[in-house]
């Protein structure tokens, strides 16, 4: 083994043990982590008083965006929903969303569906009482059936519980026959709840009722 | 007792004025200039972003948390356990995620005879790199909790990625770092989870712990 120089060996070891202790570290490039004592004796009260007012108009702005009416949270990565109103949480249900799964479309080359629960702003479009299931090419596709012709071939009763909620471009708040696999990742994109959670969503929101993803 | 009805019935009328005093950022201190400016950069941008309907990333080094929000309101929040930030001066308005952390997305076969496993946290990276427009370079490394070996080799990507830093810094053929490069250390848990949130072009904001004066 090649002998390195002494300082260089000395310098390695000293950059082990700074990083073997742990440190919380709040550093930054030189000079810019303080501001320089200068800068406060700069701002004139005056201005300083209009920074101030700038602030809390902004802060005040920023809370009248807030929803002033009950809206619905989706946490996908921990699957639950929740309806809030401001900072009260009126329901944490237990949900399953989007798996992240992917299915090749057959005869389009590399196109594929994925199968995630999107992410954003929307608002519930619709609400439905004994939802039917319409399946989709995808619904046929993973279980290796062909397409029906036949748009009544498509349509499922009774697996997506007593209520549905849509929020956009096929996507739907509903129940599930699967209630042991709430909590999971498991679905196609949409939301599904238990039969008791989803007559209070059902209840609660309204069409516009806004439903936040994440 | 009419002098105690006037107090209460003008508290009443006016209930934004404590919100006011308080502000988006509870911890601000409204005396010094310097926060008070990167406070109310942020706060800018950050109406801007609620404006819309999507969540979008709130990186505050000051408290150090990573919120993600939509419309102003939190919808999750990560705290950040050590950071550092390289060129913070470059850091001004709303920077967009490039693309989310890659994750090995299972695919459906619809010939096989068990289900494949869906998606989940566990499967997120638990170390990344997330590029930004205008440029911005957030590193994201787990801390390693209390196993040894997790211990061992979360160091040594800390020390690893500060030796490379460190080299840039003293190399007389490298000119100084332009764009700004922002480490953050959370948990493993954490990391896996803000890997999940974010999102394809979803807008961050950086509140820095000290705003230099040019």
């Amino acid at each position: 083994m090649p002998h390195l120089p002494t300082t260089f060996s000395s310098l390695i070891l000293v950059s082990l043990l700074a990083a073997a202790v742990p440190h919380s570290s709040e550093t930054a490039s030189p000079g810019s982590e303080t501001v320089p004592p200068s800068i406060a004796n700069q701002l004139s009260a005056p201005h300083l008083k209009n920074l101030r007012t700038r602030y809390q108009s902004l802060s005040a702005q920023l809370s009248r965006l807030k929803p002033n009416q009950p809206y619905i949270l989706v946490d996908t990565a921990r699957n639950h929903l929740y309806i809030k109103r401001q900072d009260e949480i009126v329901l944490d249900a237990l949900a399953s969303t989007g798996s992240g799964t992917i299915l090749d479309k057959p005869g389009e080359d590399k196109d594929q569906w994925v199968f995630d629960t999107p992410r954003g702003e929307f608002r519930v479009q619709s609400k439905l009482t004994n939802p039917a299931w319409v399946k989709p090419d995808w619904a046929f596709v993973e279980e290796g059936l062909g397409i029906p012709h036949n748009p009544a071939d498509r349509v499922e009763q009774g697996v997506l519980g007593d209520y549905a909620l849509g929020f956009g471009k096929g996507y739907f708040i509903h129940g599930t026959l699967y209630t042991r696999l709430l909590g999971k990742n498991v679905t196609h994109g949409c939301i599904r709840l238990n039969d008791e959670d989803l007559k209070t969503v059902y209840r609660v929101a309204k069409v516009g009722t806004p439903i936040v993803i994440f | 007792m009419s002098l105690l009805a006037c107090v209460l019935l003008l508290l009443l009328l006016n209930p934004s004025s404590h919100a006011g005093e308080i502000g988006a950022f509870p911890d601000l201190n409204l005396k010094d200039p310097a926060s008070l400016q990167e406070a109310t950069r942020v706060l800018e941008e950050e109406v801007k972003l609620a404006s819309r309907p999507q969540t979008y990333l709130l990186i505050d080094l000051v408290t150090r948390t990573i919120h993600i929000k939509g419309r102003g309101i939190d919808l999750h929040r990560i705290p950040i356990m050590a950071w550092s930030l390289k060129v913070p001066d470059a850091i001004k308005g709303t920077h967009r995620l490039h693309t989310r952390p890659p994750v090995n997305r299972r695919k459906i076969d619809p010939t096989a005879s068990v289900e494949q496993e869906p998606i989940s946290l566990a499967d997120m990276p638990v170390d990344y790199t997330l590029s930004c427009t205008p440029p911005l370079t957030i590193t994201v490394l787990s801390s390693p909790g209390d196993n040894p070996l997790q211990w061992i080799e979360s160091r040594g990507k800390i020390w690893w990625w500060e030796l490379k830093e460190w080299a840039n810094t003293f190399s007389t053929e490298q000119p100084p770092p332009e764009n700004p490069s922002l480490r953050l250390e959370v948990s493993t848990e954490q990391a896996q989870s803000l890997a999940w949130s974010v999102v394809d072009n979803m807008p961050l904001v950086v509140r820095r712990s000290a705003d230099k004066n040019k």
